[in-house]
């Protein structure tokens, strides 16, 4: 299994400490000489991305996603653990993973701004040891993979956001790297750019077989892209499994039930298939929100169960309705119940 | 062989970009000119009550060692800079994440890309000491294989200095701004040095012989102004001015220790350093 795998890493612990001078007291309000703070970008994280595998990291602001791409590309050295890439560890065989690995981190201010896309190519190319007539032949072919063709002399200040974007994904390609590490890659891009950027990642890791791992908090893009993902909070990684996987295990079916008024949610907690219940107050007045079971029978029994106790208790039921379980939602689920603990 | 690739990647690039904005390149060079020659006609012209200031720049090779060492004190300020000042601009940009991930090193790049941007400054500022000496009516005496040596010693004390500077700037963003101080001191020291002012206390002559910049202006001074000439006293009691090479000019042996001192200094910092910002996580952040 280890074999397979391109990118590995074992057990990452990372903590990065803030020092405030004259911080405000959260507490008491008042103000402090001196304030230290550990946050934890790291804790025990353990993860494998194999040859040709899209992986996603998900997870919100600060969860400690760029951090695991800097590790991975020798930006940032973890406490404890280990990073390797084709085996090579990233600590200790900085040089040779540098080879194996394309990062764009915050893609549209990698780009040298002056020059042109081909010159950017070039000059990146030479600082990765590529050179020659394969270099030149690699930025132009590059270029027309990611649709840059016709801007190849235009200066890099002068693209859009996505073009920008598209250059900055070129020059983590530019060295013929197998892995490659994209860092919220379509961030504040329109529907379109967003759209390209996904298709060439697609592209670039079915017909060219690199390794990808995507950062992301877009669960869209996620959930359209990645083979597996991992679900990482305040630096654990609280989830890692195919997509498909994920949204099966968590795939509790959701009904809503409009009435009249609130009924007591703790109330049928009880039915045979169901997991929870709560209380909504919509627009159009309040519902009871059951998650049941996925399993189909004791679903169906759990319905009825459920209507028949609505009925009993005297509510009125207005309608029932299936709510959509997406990536999205067991992502709110999954990181809500993870809070970080001091 | 790595050095040498990043060295012409630096060269393309910084040519494309002087030749794109040709413009600011010529307009910085004729400014350069201009302030220069603003301020010499300042000190001769501007200043008539003071008596020492105008008997100092009524005579042309004071005025050309003034200018001399306001051109090294420029370049100075300008090689260290490119550290401090360069390192922040780079990381503000996100071009240093880039280069920290490139296979030949952070140090390398950086060394690089000094190389090549002090090759124009350099030139441009060569070009300036030539323009300006000759508006002021002084003289300079070129005798390339010593200027060459004393070029390429000055050169390596200054990266050595700056790549001190700039491994602290990696962990130390704030140093940047105390690093403006440590050029002007620089400047200071480039403009106003010479033989008279190593006659010190020892600790103090000391001090101010490991500074990276004293014996490198005092040096080429020697050999631009003086012609390396030196003055000794004759069997009969009068002195006279011999011909003495560089080489053999004390402060080019202190030249050779501080520049000795400086690159391991730099090298030693900047490394651990990196390392150290790696571990912060700090390291192509600003």
């Amino acid at each position: 299994m280890t074999e397979e795998l391109l990118v590995e890493l074992r057990h990452i612990h990372k903590v990065f400490t803030t020092r405030h001078l004259f911080p405000v007291d959260e507490d008491t309000r008042k103000r402090r000489f001196f304030k230290r703070r550990n946050v934890s970008a790291a804790d025990d994280v353990t993860f494998g991305i194999q040859r040709g595998e899209i992986f996603g990291l998900l997870g919100p602001n600060g969860a400690g996603k760029t951090t695991m791409v800097k590790m991975i590309s020798g930006l940032v050295r973890p406490d404890k653990g280990q990073a390797l890439v084709d085996g090579l560890d990233v600590d200790k065989k900085r040089k040779q993973v540098l080879r194996r690995v394309g990062v764009v981190l915050e893609g549209t201010r990698t780009s040298i701004w002056p020059l042109t896309p081909l010159e950017n190519l070039v000059y990146y190319g030479m600082l990765k040891d590529v050179r020659g007539p394969i270099l030149k032949q690699r930025a132009h072919d590059l270029l027309d993979f990611i649709g840059l063709k016709d801007k190849k002399n235009v200066q890099v200040r002068r693209l859009s956001r996505g073009q920008k974007q598209k250059l900055a994904i070129c020059i983590a390609l530019i060295a013929d790297p197998q892995v490659l590490l994209l860092d919220e890659p379509t961030t504040g891009l329109d529907v379109q750019s967003s759209r390209a950027i996904k298709d060439k990642v697609m592209e670039m890791t079915r017909h060219q077989g690199r390794s990808v791992l995507v950062t992301t908090h877009d669960m869209h893009v996620a959930q359209e892209l990645c083979d597996r993902i991992g679900i990482i909070n305040h630096g654990r990684l609280v989830a890692c499994k195919r997509t498909e996987e994920l949204l099966d295990v968590f795939s509790e079916q959701i009904f809503v039930f409009k009435v009249e008024r609130p009924p007591a949610p703790e109330a049928f907690m009880e039915l045979p298939g169901v997991v929870r219940t709560e209380v909504e107050e919509g627009l159009d007045g309040p519902a009871l929100v059951a998650h049941l079971t996925p399993e189909l029978e004791p679903r169906s029994a759990a319905l009825y169960g459920l209507t028949r106790k609505l009925e009993q208790d005297g509510y009125q039921l207005r309608a029932i309705t299936q709510r959509q379980q997406n990536l999205e939602s067991i992502f709110l689920r999954l990181t809500a119940s993870d809070q970080p603990s001091e | 062989m790595s050095f040498l690739l990043v060295m012409k990647a630096e060269i393309v690039r910084s040519f494309i970009i002087m030749r794109r904005y040709w413009f600011r390149t010529l307009t910085g060079m004729v400014i350069g000119y201009g302030m220069l020659m603003v301020l010499i006609a300042g000190f001769i012209y501007s200043r008539p009550g003071i008596e020492e200031g105008l008997s100092r720049f009524d005579d042309p090779t004071a005025a050309t060692n003034f200018v001399l060492g306001f051109i090294i004190g420029m370049y100075a300020f300008g090689v260290v800079g490119m550290f401090t000042q360069g390192l922040q601009g780079m990381a503000a940009t996100g071009v240093l994440e880039q280069l920290c991930m490139s296979p030949h090193g952070l140090a390398v790049n950086f060394l690089a890309q000094t190389v090549v941007g002090s090759v124009a400054s350099v030139l441009s500022s060569g070009i300036m000491v030539f323009a300006v000496t000759w508006s002021v009516g002084g003289m300079l005496h070129w005798d390339t294989i010593p200027i060459l040596v004393l070029l390429t010693l000055t050169f390596f004390n200054l990266v050595g200095f700056g790549f001190m500077v700039g491994g602290l700037v990696l962990v130390f963003k704030q140093v940047g701004q105390m690093a403006i101080l440590l050029r002007m001191g620089l400047f200071a020291l480039a403009v106003f040095a010479r033989e008279e002012i190593l006659n010190q206390p020892w600790p103090l002559a000391f001090i101010l012989h490991m500074l990276p910049i004293t014996d490198a202006t005092i040096c080429l001074k020697y050999v631009l102004i003086k012609n390396q000439m030196t003055t000794i006293t004759a069997v009969n009691g009068e002195p006279i001015e011999v011909f003495r090479s560089v080489f053999l000019y004390p402060s080019f042996y202190w030249l050779i220790a501080s520049c000795v001192l400086w690159t391991v200094i730099g090298l030693v910092v900047f490394r651990f350093m990196e390392d150290y910002s790696r571990s912060k996580g700090t390291l192509g952040s600003y």
